[in-house]
């Protein structure tokens, strides 16, 4: 297998997953900025003006960074499009990822790097080439099977289809996170229902509610096993991401720009270890194991292989929301960092903390942290457990900060 | 008097207002956004005191609105 450097691209829905992301080894991330991305409604989304810090940050940490500029584009949003894209420019941004083709047209004729949406449906090679005049990276329709990801990317190389920059086009296929029941995002229910346009990015999410199937002349109601009838388990490849990546795609990329940023910091984690073990002939069924059970932990609706493997049918998930075999409760806010000693002050706002919890601490320039309590103190003094309303200290070699949010994990019930 | 109030700083730019409710609403060529047109900024919350005549019109604005950020009342 040829050995070329694997992308691993995550989700950045906020300064914390940023921040997350890149400390656990992403090679990029992708974000929106107000209103035009896929995620307009469940993320908190980046403004025009932390473009320039999102550069910064980035490009100091050696991560690039993609704009998400994929709704659907109408006459009114034209002229933020060019003052995006302009920016873009202006803040050393990598690329925009886009599926209208105004957005396409417009960067490429500013120089913008285009990387082509999911939100395309690109499913063929003729595709790959006409796109391939505006476009370096294209994303894949997420309904291919391996193997035709694997003949549309052997063909790039045999028919040599380059891109703007002249070098061959490079395939990005999604790794791990929801699936849609529609084809990649093409769905229109949350529009009929509520008004709220998915293709604008204000998905709803009906498909994940339950549903009976009512035969309407009889009034008879069929039975059926599971009543989540449409909406998909999670995809996760990492049980097979050798054979993904012997597909020769170049980018690996992870959803999620609507989770908490230890949802990004895990699937991250585990992206970066099992990509590296796979170059390095390391992949092996033990870390396998070990990695879907860290994966487990999170956000999840039930993990299956999407359509990647030629499974006809989709699974469908059969319980409300998460099965993440843990969660985490609020416990209190950062208050001081002692640096020489390494200890770091929270103020316990909620429930209460003590020795052998597994805490996490968030914030927008710490990103994720998880530690174990060892010693925890209060007024100085050693203590096993502490409540609300005091000040605690435990030793953390982390550096927090006072926009830092400290957690404690424990274990999912519901799951 | 009709008040309308537009929290602007979370719509998404479908331009529904605009299209049932046009004497009030027009967005925005700067960021996409809804503008309801002569109205005051009061922390994020943009508020119209008007007539009733664009009841009927504003009411159907704020019903079709998909991120529920209109409101509209008889004061």
């Amino acid at each position: 297998m040829e050995k070329r450097k694997i992308e691993l691209m995550a989700p950045a829905g906020n300064w914390e997953s940023l921040q997350a992301a890149i400390n656990a080894g992403a090679d990029s991330v992708y974000f929106g900025i107000d209103q035009l991305n896929m995620r307009a409604r469940s993320s908190i989304n980046f403004t025009l003006d932390d473009l320039k810090e999102i550069g910064e940050r980035c490009g100091k940490a050696g991560v690039r960074t993609y704009l998400t500029l994929n709704t659907i584009i109408y006459d009114h949003d034209l002229s933020v499009i060019k003052t995006l894209i302009d920016a873009v420019k202006e803040n050393n941004i990598t690329a925009i990822i886009a599926s209208d083709q105004a957005v396409i047209n417009y960067a490429a004729t500013q120089g913008v790097e285009v990387h082509i949406s999911t939100q395309l449906n690109v499913t063929n090679i003729e595709t790959v080439k006409f796109y391939s005049h505006f476009a370096d990276v294209m994303v894949l329709s997420r309904e291919l099977s391996l193997i035709q990801v694997k003949k549309i990317c052997d063909q790039i190389k045999k028919e040599d289809i380059r891109g703007p920059k002249g070098e061959l086009i490079e395939i990005e296929i999604f790794g791990h996170g929801a699936l849609c029941v529609a084809v990649s995002g093409k769905c229109y229910m949350s529009l009929h229902t509520q008004n709220s346009s998915a293709n604008r990015g204000a998905c709803v999410q009906n498909c994940r509610r339950t549903y009976t199937v009512i035969d309407k002349e009889t009034g008879d109601e069929l039975e059926i096993d599971n009543e989540y009838i449409m909406s998909p388990k999670d995809l996760c490849t990492a049980d097979f991401l050798d054979q993904v990546l012997d597909a020769g795609v170049s980018v690996l990329k992870l959803e999620g720009r609507g989770r908490a940023p230890e949802y990004v910091k895990t699937v991250v984690e585990v992206y970066r270890e099992a990509i590296d073990a796979v170059q390095d002939d390391t992949y092996t069924r033990e870390k396998v194991q070990g990695w879907m059970d860290k994966l487990a932990t999170v956000y999840n609706r039930g993990f299956w292989s999407g359509y990647y493997l030629g499974q006809q049918l989709g699974e469908f998930h059969n319980t409300s929301g998460s099965k993440a075999t843990q969660k985490r409760v609020y416990i209190g806010k950062g208050v001081h960092y002692f640096p020489k000693a390494q200890v770091g002050e929270f103020k316990v706002e909620a429930q209460n903390i003590k020795v052998g919890d597994k805490i996490i601490i968030t914030g927008p320039t710490t990103g994720v942290v998880e530690h174990e309590i060892t010693e925890l103190m209060v007024d100085e003094k050693p203590v096993d457990t502490a409540a609300r309303g005091v000040n605690i200290t435990f030793p953390i070699k982390d550096r927090i900060r006072r926009s830092d949010k400290l957690y404690k994990m424990v274990a999912n019930e519901e799951a | 008097m009709l008040v309308v109030t537009l929290q602007r700083d979370k719509c998404i730019g479908c331009n529904y207002c605009e299209e049932l409710c046009p004497s009030l609403f027009k967005m925005s060529k700067k960021d996409g956004k809804s503008v309801l047109l002569k109205s005051t900024d009061k922390k994020g919350f943009h508020t119209l005191w008007t007539t009733p005549e664009y009841h009927e019109a504003a009411t159907n604005a704020k019903e079709a609105c998909p991120v529920n950020i209109i409101s509209v009342k008889i004061k």
